[in-house]
Protein backbone atom coordinates (compact mmCIF):
# COMPACT_ATOMS: atom_id res chain seq x y z
CA UNK A 1 0.00 0.00 0.00
CA UNK A 2 3.08 1.99 0.39
CA UNK A 3 4.00 4.85 2.03
CA UNK A 4 3.21 8.51 2.09
CA UNK A 5 6.63 9.89 0.98
CA UNK A 6 5.63 12.22 -2.01
CA UNK A 7 5.74 15.17 -0.36
CA UNK A 8 9.70 15.21 -0.20
CA UNK A 9 9.96 12.85 -3.92
CA UNK A 10 7.94 15.44 -5.70
CA UNK A 11 11.46 16.86 -6.49
CA UNK A 12 13.15 14.36 -7.49
CA UNK A 13 10.87 12.84 -10.14
CA UNK A 14 11.54 13.26 -13.93
CA UNK A 15 9.39 12.55 -16.93
CA UNK A 16 10.65 9.62 -19.03
CA UNK A 17 9.88 8.75 -22.61
CA UNK A 18 8.73 5.08 -23.22
CA UNK A 19 11.28 4.65 -25.75
CA UNK A 20 14.28 4.93 -23.22
CA UNK A 21 12.56 2.38 -21.01
CA UNK A 22 13.76 -0.64 -22.98
CA UNK A 23 15.30 -3.79 -21.26
CA UNK A 24 14.42 -5.88 -18.45
CA UNK A 25 11.85 -4.49 -15.80
CA UNK A 26 11.26 -6.66 -12.89
CA UNK A 27 7.41 -5.39 -11.51
CA UNK A 28 5.98 -5.60 -7.89
CA UNK A 29 3.20 -7.88 -9.48
CA UNK A 30 1.30 -6.82 -6.08
CA UNK A 31 0.92 -3.87 -7.11
CA UNK A 32 0.30 -4.19 -10.65
CA UNK A 33 -2.61 -6.84 -9.59
CA UNK A 34 -4.10 -4.08 -7.22
CA UNK A 35 -3.87 -1.35 -9.61
CA UNK A 36 -5.89 -3.86 -12.40
CA UNK A 37 -8.72 -4.58 -9.82
CA UNK A 38 -9.15 -1.21 -8.73
CA UNK A 39 -8.89 0.05 -12.00
CA UNK A 40 -10.61 -2.16 -14.32
CA UNK A 41 -14.25 -1.83 -13.82
CA UNK A 42 -17.36 -0.23 -14.92
CA UNK A 43 -18.67 2.53 -14.11
CA UNK A 44 -20.50 1.32 -11.08
CA UNK A 45 -17.52 -0.27 -9.80
CA UNK A 46 -18.48 -4.16 -10.95
CA UNK A 47 -15.16 -5.33 -12.21
CA UNK A 48 -14.57 -7.49 -15.49
CA UNK A 49 -16.37 -10.75 -15.10
CA UNK A 50 -16.58 -13.72 -17.36
CA UNK A 51 -19.95 -15.34 -17.64
CA UNK A 52 -19.56 -17.86 -14.46
CA UNK A 53 -19.08 -14.63 -12.10
CA UNK A 54 -15.19 -14.94 -12.06
CA UNK A 55 -13.15 -11.77 -11.87
CA UNK A 56 -10.75 -11.07 -15.00
CA UNK A 57 -10.41 -7.33 -14.50
CA UNK A 58 -6.39 -8.48 -13.58
CA UNK A 59 -5.81 -10.64 -16.28
CA UNK A 60 -7.34 -7.90 -18.90
CA UNK A 61 -4.34 -5.87 -17.30
CA UNK A 62 -1.66 -8.25 -17.67
CA UNK A 63 -2.62 -8.99 -21.19
CA UNK A 64 -2.72 -5.66 -22.76
CA UNK A 65 -0.15 -4.45 -20.26
CA UNK A 66 2.43 -6.74 -21.34
CA UNK A 67 1.94 -6.10 -24.85
CA UNK A 68 2.56 -2.86 -24.53
CA UNK A 69 5.65 -3.38 -22.94
CA UNK A 70 7.18 -6.28 -25.34
CA UNK A 71 6.42 -3.45 -28.23
CA UNK A 72 8.40 -0.36 -26.17
CA UNK A 73 11.33 -3.01 -25.68
CA UNK A 74 10.10 -3.92 -22.35
CA UNK A 75 10.99 -7.24 -20.89
CA UNK A 76 9.02 -7.67 -17.81
CA UNK A 77 9.47 -10.13 -14.91
CA UNK A 78 6.99 -10.54 -12.20
CA UNK A 79 7.79 -10.82 -9.05
CA UNK A 80 5.40 -12.38 -6.03
CA UNK A 81 5.01 -11.67 -2.97
CA UNK A 82 5.94 -14.42 -0.35
CA UNK A 83 4.78 -14.98 3.19
CA UNK A 84 5.01 -11.32 4.87
CA UNK A 85 7.03 -10.60 7.98
CA UNK A 86 5.19 -11.63 11.06
CA UNK A 87 4.98 -7.55 12.09
CA UNK A 88 3.16 -7.03 8.97
CA UNK A 89 0.70 -8.47 10.47
CA UNK A 90 -1.70 -6.08 12.42
CA UNK A 91 -1.44 -4.27 8.64
CA UNK A 92 -2.72 -6.55 6.70
CA UNK A 93 -5.83 -7.44 9.40
CA UNK A 94 -6.33 -3.40 9.08
CA UNK A 95 -6.67 -3.98 5.19
CA UNK A 96 -8.88 -6.82 5.32
CA UNK A 97 -11.68 -5.15 7.72
CA UNK A 98 -11.35 -1.80 5.84
CA UNK A 99 -11.94 -4.12 2.35
CA UNK A 100 -15.17 -5.84 4.25
CA UNK A 101 -16.64 -2.56 4.71
CA UNK A 102 -15.93 -0.74 1.44
CA UNK A 103 -17.59 -4.02 0.15
CA UNK A 104 -20.54 -3.38 1.93
CA UNK A 105 -20.57 0.24 1.33
CA UNK A 106 -20.37 -0.54 -2.51
CA UNK A 107 -23.83 -2.51 -1.93
CA UNK A 108 -25.71 -0.37 -0.16
CA UNK A 109 -24.24 3.10 -2.63
CA UNK A 110 -25.64 1.03 -5.22
CA UNK A 111 -28.64 0.00 -3.83
CA UNK A 112 -29.22 3.83 -3.39
CA UNK A 113 -28.09 4.01 -7.37
CA UNK A 114 -25.21 6.55 -6.10
CA UNK A 115 -22.85 5.14 -9.07
CA UNK A 116 -20.16 7.60 -7.93
CA UNK A 117 -19.73 6.02 -4.53
CA UNK A 118 -20.29 2.73 -6.09
CA UNK A 119 -16.91 2.65 -7.55
CA UNK A 120 -15.24 4.28 -5.65
CA UNK A 121 -16.33 1.34 -2.54
CA UNK A 122 -16.00 -1.32 -4.91
CA UNK A 123 -11.53 0.10 -6.43
CA UNK A 124 -11.27 0.05 -2.07
CA UNK A 125 -12.80 -3.27 -1.87
CA UNK A 126 -10.61 -4.95 -4.56
CA UNK A 127 -8.60 -8.65 -2.77
CA UNK A 128 -5.80 -10.36 -4.22
CA UNK A 129 -6.96 -13.68 -3.61
CA UNK A 130 -5.67 -17.42 -4.43
CA UNK A 131 -7.99 -16.96 -8.05
CA UNK A 132 -6.23 -14.04 -9.18
CA UNK A 133 -2.56 -14.68 -8.07
CA UNK A 134 -2.74 -18.30 -9.54
CA UNK A 135 -4.94 -17.16 -12.81
CA UNK A 136 -2.58 -14.17 -13.48
CA UNK A 137 0.28 -16.86 -13.05
CA UNK A 138 -0.87 -18.71 -15.48
CA UNK A 139 -1.39 -15.83 -18.02
CA UNK A 140 1.98 -15.05 -17.76
CA UNK A 141 3.24 -18.90 -18.35
CA UNK A 142 1.56 -18.72 -21.11
CA UNK A 143 2.77 -15.40 -22.61
CA UNK A 144 6.27 -16.35 -21.78
CA UNK A 145 6.85 -14.01 -19.16
CA UNK A 146 8.80 -14.84 -16.40
CA UNK A 147 7.44 -15.12 -12.71
CA UNK A 148 9.71 -15.02 -9.51
CA UNK A 149 8.70 -15.78 -5.96
CA UNK A 150 9.87 -13.61 -3.51
CA UNK A 151 10.72 -15.08 0.28
CA UNK A 152 9.10 -12.32 0.97
CA UNK A 153 7.98 -9.02 0.14
CA UNK A 154 8.04 -9.33 -3.31
CA UNK A 155 9.11 -5.16 -3.39
CA UNK A 156 12.48 -6.14 -1.86
CA UNK A 157 13.05 -9.00 -3.96
CA UNK A 158 12.47 -6.48 -7.20
CA UNK A 159 14.91 -4.04 -5.76
CA UNK A 160 17.49 -6.26 -5.09
CA UNK A 161 17.47 -7.40 -9.18
CA UNK A 162 17.70 -3.97 -9.98
CA UNK A 163 20.28 -3.58 -7.21
CA UNK A 164 22.39 -6.60 -8.69
CA UNK A 165 21.74 -5.45 -12.15
CA UNK A 166 19.50 -8.29 -13.39
CA UNK A 167 16.52 -5.58 -14.15
CA UNK A 168 17.45 -2.09 -15.46
CA UNK A 169 14.49 -0.63 -13.42
CA UNK A 170 11.57 -1.79 -10.87
CA UNK A 171 8.01 -0.74 -11.41
CA UNK A 172 5.71 0.06 -8.71
CA UNK A 173 3.45 3.08 -7.87
CA UNK A 174 4.79 2.77 -4.23
CA UNK A 175 7.61 4.49 -3.20
CA UNK A 176 8.70 1.75 -0.56
CA UNK A 177 11.14 0.31 -3.22
CA UNK A 178 13.22 3.19 -2.67
CA UNK A 179 13.33 2.03 1.10
CA UNK A 180 14.16 -1.65 -0.03
CA UNK A 181 17.29 -0.06 -2.48
CA UNK A 182 16.22 0.08 -5.90
CA UNK A 183 18.48 2.48 -7.32
CA UNK A 184 15.37 3.44 -10.00
CA UNK A 185 11.91 3.31 -9.78
CA UNK A 186 9.87 4.25 -12.99
CA UNK A 187 6.09 4.80 -12.33
CA UNK A 188 3.07 5.29 -13.99
CA UNK A 189 3.66 2.96 -16.80
CA UNK A 190 0.11 2.49 -17.30
CA UNK A 191 -1.57 1.65 -20.95
CA UNK A 192 -3.89 4.26 -21.15
CA UNK A 193 -2.05 6.87 -19.56
CA UNK A 194 -5.13 7.98 -17.81
CA UNK A 195 -5.82 6.87 -14.47
CA UNK A 196 -8.48 8.56 -12.03
CA UNK A 197 -7.68 10.18 -8.50
CA UNK A 198 -10.34 11.60 -6.53
CA UNK A 199 -12.98 10.70 -9.06
CA UNK A 200 -11.08 12.76 -11.61
CA UNK A 201 -9.49 11.53 -14.68
CA UNK A 202 -5.83 12.46 -15.08
CA UNK A 203 -3.22 12.02 -17.84
CA UNK A 204 -0.14 10.49 -16.10
CA UNK A 205 3.14 10.19 -18.04
CA UNK A 206 5.68 7.92 -16.95
CA UNK A 207 8.15 9.31 -14.17
CA UNK A 208 11.26 7.96 -13.17
CA UNK A 209 13.37 8.46 -9.70
CA UNK A 210 16.65 7.48 -9.02
CA UNK A 211 17.33 6.62 -5.23
CA UNK A 212 21.57 8.28 -5.57
CA UNK A 213 19.45 11.61 -6.65
CA UNK A 214 16.59 11.89 -3.81
CA UNK A 215 19.73 10.62 -0.82
CA UNK A 216 22.20 13.27 -2.60
CA UNK A 217 19.38 15.69 -3.04
CA UNK A 218 17.83 15.42 0.43
CA UNK A 219 20.99 14.96 1.90
CA UNK A 220 20.34 11.87 3.95
CA UNK A 221 21.27 7.89 3.40
CA UNK A 222 19.10 5.48 2.19
CA UNK A 223 18.70 4.40 6.06
CA UNK A 224 17.58 8.17 7.11
CA UNK A 225 14.62 7.66 4.38
CA UNK A 226 13.60 4.49 5.87
CA UNK A 227 13.66 6.40 9.09
CA UNK A 228 11.65 9.16 7.63
CA UNK A 229 9.24 6.34 6.22
CA UNK A 230 8.88 5.02 9.66
CA UNK A 231 7.96 8.13 11.20
CA UNK A 232 5.30 8.75 8.34
CA UNK A 233 3.91 5.20 8.74
CA UNK A 234 4.90 2.03 6.64
CA UNK A 235 2.95 -1.39 5.66
CA UNK A 236 4.86 -2.11 8.97
CA UNK A 237 4.21 0.07 11.44
CA UNK A 238 1.51 3.01 11.72
CA UNK A 239 3.79 6.43 12.57
CA UNK A 240 3.45 9.10 14.29
CA UNK A 241 0.01 10.55 14.24
CA UNK A 242 0.58 14.31 13.13
CA UNK A 243 4.18 13.90 11.37
CA UNK A 244 3.92 13.77 8.01
CA UNK A 245 6.91 13.16 5.09
CA UNK A 246 8.24 16.93 5.13
CA UNK A 247 8.26 17.09 8.82
CA UNK A 248 10.25 13.68 9.73
CA UNK A 249 12.42 14.42 7.02
CA UNK A 250 13.54 17.69 9.30
CA UNK A 251 13.50 15.19 12.61
CA UNK A 252 15.74 13.00 10.96
CA UNK A 253 17.90 16.29 9.24
CA UNK A 254 17.80 17.57 13.18
CA UNK A 255 19.25 13.55 14.28
CA UNK A 256 16.08 13.41 16.41
CA UNK A 257 14.52 10.32 15.15
CA UNK A 258 15.55 8.26 18.16
CA UNK A 259 14.32 10.45 20.92
CA UNK A 260 11.24 11.05 18.79
CA UNK A 261 10.46 7.64 18.19
CA UNK A 262 11.22 6.57 21.59
CA UNK A 263 8.40 9.21 22.68
CA UNK A 264 5.65 8.80 20.36
CA UNK A 265 5.62 5.38 19.25
CA UNK A 266 7.22 3.25 22.15
CA UNK A 267 5.76 0.24 21.01
CA UNK A 268 7.09 0.02 17.74
CA UNK A 269 10.20 -2.12 17.23
CA UNK A 270 11.59 0.19 14.51
CA UNK A 271 14.93 -1.28 14.89
CA UNK A 272 13.61 -4.82 13.01
CA UNK A 273 11.35 -2.45 10.89
CA UNK A 274 14.92 -0.49 9.98
CA UNK A 275 16.45 -3.76 9.38
CA UNK A 276 13.37 -5.62 7.06
CA UNK A 277 14.18 -2.38 4.74
CA UNK A 278 17.65 -2.26 4.52
CA UNK A 279 18.68 -6.02 4.54
CA UNK A 280 15.55 -7.87 3.78
CA UNK A 281 14.89 -11.61 2.76
CA UNK A 282 15.61 -11.95 -0.83
CA UNK A 283 16.60 -15.07 -3.29
CA UNK A 284 19.59 -14.69 -5.82
CA UNK A 285 19.22 -18.20 -7.40
CA UNK A 286 16.64 -17.24 -9.96
CA UNK A 287 16.79 -17.81 -13.81
CA UNK A 288 15.14 -15.33 -15.77
CA UNK A 289 13.84 -16.31 -19.39
CA UNK A 290 11.23 -15.20 -21.86
CA UNK A 291 9.80 -17.92 -23.94
CA UNK A 292 7.76 -17.35 -26.99
CA UNK A 293 4.05 -16.80 -25.89
CA UNK A 294 1.96 -19.53 -26.59
CA UNK A 295 -0.71 -18.34 -28.92
CA UNK A 296 -3.18 -21.97 -28.78
CA UNK A 297 -2.88 -21.63 -24.72
CA UNK A 298 -3.73 -18.08 -24.22
CA UNK A 299 -6.67 -17.78 -26.72
CA UNK A 300 -8.15 -21.03 -24.85
CA UNK A 301 -7.51 -19.39 -21.82
CA UNK A 302 -9.30 -16.46 -22.36
CA UNK A 303 -11.60 -16.09 -24.70
CA UNK A 304 -12.86 -19.78 -24.36
CA UNK A 305 -12.80 -20.27 -20.43
CA UNK A 306 -12.94 -16.32 -19.64
CA UNK A 307 -15.46 -15.17 -22.31
CA UNK A 308 -12.67 -12.77 -23.45
CA UNK A 309 -13.33 -11.14 -27.54
CA UNK A 310 -11.45 -13.56 -30.15
CA UNK A 311 -10.74 -10.70 -31.94
CA UNK A 312 -9.11 -8.41 -29.25
CA UNK A 313 -6.86 -11.18 -27.90
CA UNK A 314 -5.59 -11.90 -31.29
CA UNK A 315 -5.13 -8.64 -32.09
CA UNK A 316 -2.79 -8.12 -28.76
CA UNK A 317 -1.39 -11.09 -29.36
CA UNK A 318 0.44 -9.71 -32.70
CA UNK A 319 2.03 -7.18 -30.25
CA UNK A 320 4.05 -10.03 -28.93
CA UNK A 321 5.59 -10.48 -31.90
CA UNK A 322 3.92 -14.12 -32.25
CA UNK A 323 3.20 -13.38 -35.60
CA UNK A 324 6.80 -11.89 -36.79
CA UNK A 325 8.78 -14.34 -36.34
CA UNK A 326 11.65 -11.85 -34.85
CA UNK A 327 13.66 -14.05 -32.20
CA UNK A 328 15.75 -12.77 -29.89
CA UNK A 329 19.40 -13.22 -28.66
CA UNK A 330 18.68 -14.88 -25.45
CA UNK A 331 18.62 -18.30 -26.90
CA UNK A 332 22.59 -17.70 -27.89
CA UNK A 333 23.54 -16.16 -24.65
CA UNK B 1 40.99 13.55 -14.33
CA UNK B 2 39.12 10.64 -15.52
CA UNK B 3 39.65 11.22 -19.06
CA UNK B 4 41.44 13.67 -21.21
CA UNK B 5 41.37 13.50 -25.16
CA UNK B 6 41.26 15.12 -28.20
CA UNK B 7 39.94 13.44 -31.02
CA UNK B 8 39.14 13.92 -34.99
CA UNK B 9 35.78 14.55 -35.00
CA UNK B 10 34.74 12.87 -37.96
CA UNK B 11 36.31 9.42 -36.29
CA UNK B 12 33.67 10.44 -32.82
CA UNK B 13 31.22 11.28 -35.41
CA UNK B 14 31.23 7.77 -37.37
CA UNK B 15 31.63 5.53 -33.87
CA UNK B 16 28.58 7.57 -32.62
CA UNK B 17 26.67 6.22 -35.49
CA UNK B 18 28.11 3.23 -35.37
CA UNK B 19 26.88 2.96 -31.72
CA UNK B 20 23.32 4.98 -32.25
CA UNK B 21 22.73 2.45 -34.78
CA UNK B 22 21.34 0.08 -32.09
CA UNK B 23 20.70 1.97 -28.57
CA UNK B 24 19.72 5.27 -27.41
CA UNK B 25 22.39 5.34 -24.28
CA UNK B 26 25.11 2.67 -23.13
CA UNK B 27 27.14 2.57 -20.44
CA UNK B 28 30.91 3.22 -22.11
CA UNK B 29 34.53 1.87 -20.73
CA UNK B 30 37.57 3.83 -20.39
CA UNK B 31 40.76 3.11 -19.56
CA UNK B 32 44.25 3.43 -20.45
CA UNK B 33 43.76 1.08 -23.97
CA UNK B 34 40.68 3.35 -25.50
CA UNK B 35 37.23 3.05 -24.61
CA UNK B 36 34.77 0.14 -25.43
CA UNK B 37 30.83 -0.71 -25.31
CA UNK B 38 28.59 -3.42 -25.22
CA UNK B 39 24.91 -3.12 -25.58
CA UNK B 40 21.59 -4.70 -26.84
CA UNK B 41 18.78 -2.82 -28.37
CA UNK B 42 16.18 -3.09 -26.05
CA UNK B 43 14.30 -5.60 -28.03
CA UNK B 44 17.55 -8.33 -27.52
CA UNK B 45 17.56 -8.78 -31.10
CA UNK B 46 21.18 -6.88 -31.61
CA UNK B 47 23.83 -6.72 -29.76
CA UNK B 48 26.99 -4.33 -30.73
CA UNK B 49 30.70 -4.59 -28.97
CA UNK B 50 32.30 -1.64 -29.79
CA UNK B 51 36.06 -0.52 -29.19
CA UNK B 52 38.31 2.51 -30.25
CA UNK B 53 42.09 2.17 -29.20
CA UNK B 54 43.68 4.88 -28.33
CA UNK B 55 45.82 5.39 -30.86
CA UNK B 56 42.47 6.62 -32.58
CA UNK B 57 43.25 10.09 -30.92
CA UNK B 58 45.37 12.54 -31.28
CA UNK B 59 45.64 12.42 -27.63
CA UNK B 60 44.25 10.52 -24.89
CA UNK B 61 44.32 9.51 -20.98
CA UNK B 62 42.46 7.65 -19.20
CA UNK B 63 41.63 5.72 -15.97
CA UNK B 64 39.77 2.97 -15.43
CA UNK B 65 35.91 4.45 -15.38
CA UNK B 66 32.27 3.32 -16.94
CA UNK B 67 30.25 6.57 -18.11
CA UNK B 68 26.46 6.95 -19.05
CA UNK B 69 26.00 8.09 -22.30
CA UNK B 70 22.98 9.04 -23.50
CA UNK B 71 23.64 8.52 -27.40
CA UNK B 72 20.86 9.79 -28.66
CA UNK B 73 21.37 13.46 -27.63
CA UNK B 74 25.26 13.14 -27.93
CA UNK B 75 24.46 11.97 -31.61
CA UNK B 76 22.31 15.23 -31.90
CA UNK B 77 24.78 17.83 -30.30
CA UNK B 78 27.15 16.58 -33.06
CA UNK B 79 25.26 16.75 -35.95
CA UNK B 80 26.02 20.11 -36.64
CA UNK B 81 30.59 19.30 -35.92
CA UNK B 82 31.98 19.73 -39.26
CA UNK B 83 34.52 17.14 -40.20
CA UNK B 84 37.93 17.11 -39.85
CA UNK B 85 38.16 19.67 -36.80
CA UNK B 86 39.66 18.03 -33.80
CA UNK B 87 37.30 17.95 -30.99
CA UNK B 88 38.45 17.98 -27.11
CA UNK B 89 36.80 15.84 -24.79
CA UNK B 90 37.51 15.94 -20.55
CA UNK B 91 35.80 14.38 -18.05
CA UNK B 92 37.02 15.48 -14.17
CA UNK B 93 37.34 12.85 -11.49
CA UNK B 94 33.44 12.25 -9.96
CA UNK B 95 32.14 14.17 -13.05
CA UNK B 96 28.89 13.91 -13.98
CA UNK B 97 29.06 16.51 -16.64
CA UNK B 98 31.72 15.95 -19.75
CA UNK B 99 33.10 18.74 -21.17
CA UNK B 100 33.34 18.73 -24.94
CA UNK B 101 34.55 21.97 -27.15
CA UNK B 102 34.91 22.41 -30.99
CA UNK B 103 34.97 24.87 -33.15
CA UNK B 104 34.62 27.64 -30.67
CA UNK B 105 31.93 26.09 -28.82
CA UNK B 106 32.10 24.58 -24.94
CA UNK B 107 29.81 21.80 -24.26
CA UNK B 108 28.96 20.47 -21.05
CA UNK B 109 26.79 16.99 -21.35
CA UNK B 110 25.26 15.58 -18.20
CA UNK B 111 25.82 12.20 -18.27
CA UNK B 112 23.51 9.31 -16.89
CA UNK B 113 23.79 7.45 -14.18
CA UNK B 114 25.48 4.01 -15.10
CA UNK B 115 23.92 1.66 -12.57
CA UNK B 116 20.23 3.25 -14.55
CA UNK B 117 21.72 1.71 -17.96
CA UNK B 118 21.34 -2.09 -18.67
CA UNK B 119 24.23 -3.83 -17.69
CA UNK B 120 26.83 -4.99 -20.61
CA UNK B 121 25.51 -8.51 -22.11
CA UNK B 122 27.66 -11.40 -21.49
CA UNK B 123 29.66 -12.28 -24.72
CA UNK B 124 27.15 -15.00 -26.75
CA UNK B 125 28.51 -18.58 -27.23
CA UNK B 126 27.85 -18.79 -31.10
CA UNK B 127 29.49 -21.01 -34.00
CA UNK B 128 29.17 -19.66 -36.83
CA UNK B 129 30.64 -21.87 -39.55
CA UNK B 130 29.75 -19.87 -42.62
CA UNK B 131 32.35 -16.82 -42.98
CA UNK B 132 33.21 -14.40 -46.18
CA UNK B 133 34.52 -10.95 -46.41
CA UNK B 134 32.48 -8.36 -48.54
CA UNK B 135 32.69 -4.86 -49.51
CA UNK B 136 30.68 -2.30 -46.82
CA UNK B 137 29.40 -0.64 -49.80
CA UNK B 138 28.51 -3.71 -51.70
CA UNK B 139 26.26 -5.16 -48.55
CA UNK B 140 24.49 -1.67 -47.45
CA UNK B 141 23.59 -1.77 -51.36
CA UNK B 142 22.16 -5.20 -51.69
CA UNK B 143 20.47 -4.12 -47.96
CA UNK B 144 18.51 -1.52 -49.70
CA UNK B 145 17.71 -3.01 -52.36
CA UNK B 146 16.60 -5.13 -50.40
CA UNK B 147 14.23 -3.08 -48.04
CA UNK B 148 12.25 -1.65 -51.70
CA UNK B 149 10.78 -4.83 -51.62
CA UNK B 150 10.63 -6.37 -48.40
CA UNK B 151 10.83 -5.94 -44.64
CA UNK B 152 13.04 -9.45 -44.49
CA UNK B 153 16.31 -10.63 -46.26
CA UNK B 154 17.88 -14.52 -46.17
CA UNK B 155 21.23 -14.20 -46.08
CA UNK B 156 23.17 -17.78 -47.24
CA UNK B 157 26.06 -19.69 -48.62
CA UNK B 158 25.81 -22.39 -50.94
CA UNK B 159 28.94 -24.42 -50.88
CA UNK B 160 28.55 -26.18 -54.09
CA UNK B 161 28.42 -23.33 -56.29
CA UNK B 162 30.23 -21.28 -54.12
CA UNK B 163 28.50 -18.15 -53.73
CA UNK B 164 27.14 -16.25 -51.06
CA UNK B 165 23.47 -14.97 -51.61
CA UNK B 166 20.99 -12.34 -50.33
CA UNK B 167 17.23 -13.05 -50.90
CA UNK B 168 14.40 -10.54 -50.54
CA UNK B 169 10.78 -12.05 -50.90
CA UNK B 170 8.12 -9.41 -50.68
CA UNK B 171 4.35 -10.06 -51.74
CA UNK B 172 4.53 -9.30 -55.16
CA UNK B 173 8.27 -9.07 -56.08
CA UNK B 174 11.97 -10.76 -55.58
CA UNK B 175 15.23 -9.97 -55.46
CA UNK B 176 18.24 -12.10 -55.17
CA UNK B 177 21.73 -11.06 -55.55
CA UNK B 178 24.44 -13.37 -55.55
CA UNK B 179 28.16 -12.91 -55.11
CA UNK B 180 30.75 -15.55 -56.42
CA UNK B 181 34.16 -15.93 -55.75
CA UNK B 182 35.40 -12.54 -57.65
CA UNK B 183 33.49 -10.42 -55.65
CA UNK B 184 33.42 -12.02 -51.80
CA UNK B 185 36.44 -13.97 -50.26
CA UNK B 186 35.55 -16.93 -48.65
CA UNK B 187 37.00 -18.12 -45.13
CA UNK B 188 35.07 -20.50 -45.04
CA UNK B 189 32.34 -21.41 -47.74
CA UNK B 190 29.89 -23.45 -45.58
CA UNK B 191 26.54 -24.00 -45.43
CA UNK B 192 24.41 -21.09 -44.15
CA UNK B 193 20.96 -19.63 -44.59
CA UNK B 194 18.95 -17.51 -41.91
CA UNK B 195 16.39 -14.68 -42.53
CA UNK B 196 16.84 -11.08 -40.98
CA UNK B 197 14.90 -8.17 -40.38
CA UNK B 198 15.80 -5.22 -42.93
CA UNK B 199 14.23 -2.70 -40.03
CA UNK B 200 17.77 -3.64 -37.99
CA UNK B 201 19.96 -3.84 -41.18
CA UNK B 202 19.36 -0.95 -42.76
CA UNK B 203 20.40 1.32 -40.06
CA UNK B 204 23.62 -1.30 -39.41
CA UNK B 205 24.43 -1.09 -43.28
CA UNK B 206 24.97 2.70 -42.99
CA UNK B 207 27.39 2.31 -40.56
CA UNK B 208 28.93 -0.40 -42.64
CA UNK B 209 29.23 0.86 -46.18
CA UNK B 210 31.97 3.20 -44.84
CA UNK B 211 34.14 -0.03 -44.09
CA UNK B 212 36.17 -0.88 -47.15
CA UNK B 213 35.54 -4.90 -45.81
CA UNK B 214 33.05 -6.75 -43.94
CA UNK B 215 33.79 -9.90 -42.11
CA UNK B 216 29.89 -11.51 -41.73
CA UNK B 217 29.65 -14.77 -40.00
CA UNK B 218 26.87 -17.21 -41.01
CA UNK B 219 24.75 -20.53 -39.32
CA UNK B 220 21.78 -21.76 -40.17
CA UNK B 221 18.66 -19.89 -38.48
CA UNK B 222 21.47 -18.94 -36.55
CA UNK B 223 22.79 -14.85 -35.56
CA UNK B 224 24.56 -12.99 -38.20
CA UNK B 225 27.87 -11.51 -37.03
CA UNK B 226 29.12 -8.38 -38.81
CA UNK B 227 32.93 -7.55 -37.81
CA UNK B 228 34.47 -4.24 -39.56
CA UNK B 229 36.96 -2.15 -38.76
CA UNK B 230 36.90 2.08 -38.52
CA UNK B 231 39.12 4.74 -38.10
CA UNK B 232 41.71 3.65 -39.91
CA UNK B 233 41.69 0.32 -38.17
CA UNK B 234 41.78 1.80 -34.54
CA UNK B 235 38.23 1.23 -34.22
CA UNK B 236 36.50 -1.91 -34.04
CA UNK B 237 32.88 -3.46 -34.73
CA UNK B 238 30.49 -6.18 -34.29
CA UNK B 239 26.78 -6.13 -34.68
CA UNK B 240 25.46 -9.31 -33.77
CA UNK B 241 21.77 -9.89 -35.36
CA UNK B 242 19.11 -12.09 -34.18
CA UNK B 243 17.34 -14.47 -36.78
CA UNK B 244 13.65 -14.13 -37.96
CA UNK B 245 12.10 -17.50 -37.86
CA UNK B 246 11.72 -18.48 -41.57
CA UNK B 247 7.77 -19.06 -42.36
CA UNK B 248 6.85 -22.26 -44.50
Amino acid sequence: MGVALRDILNDYKTAVGWDSLGGIAALDAHNALYQFLSIIRQPDGTPLMDREGRVTSHLSGILFRTVNFIEKGIKPVYVFDGPPPAFKQETIEHRRSQRKEAGERWQEALERGDTEEAYKQARASSRIDDYVIESSRTLLGLMGIPCIDAPSEGEAQAAHMVITGDARYMVSQDYDTLLFGAPLLVRNLTVSGRRKIHGRTVTLNPEKIILEEVTRGLKISREDLVKVAILVGTDFNSGVKGIGAKTALKIIQKQEFESIAMEKMPDTDYQSIMDFFLNPPVHSDYSLKWDTPDQDGILEMLCETHDFSEERVKKALEGLGVTTGQKTLDAWF
Amino acid sequence: MMLKATIDADILKESIDAISALVTECRLHTDETGISTRAVDTANVAMISFHLKKEAFESFSSTKSELGLDIAKIKNIFGMMGKENLLALELPDEGHKLKVSFEGYQYSITLLDPNTIRKDPNIPNINLPGKVVLSGSELNNAIKAAAVVSDKIALGIDPATQTFYMVAEGDTDHIRREFGKTEVNFINGAEARSLFSLDYLKDMGKVMSRAEEVELSLGIDHPANFSFYLAGGNGHVEYLLAPRIEAD
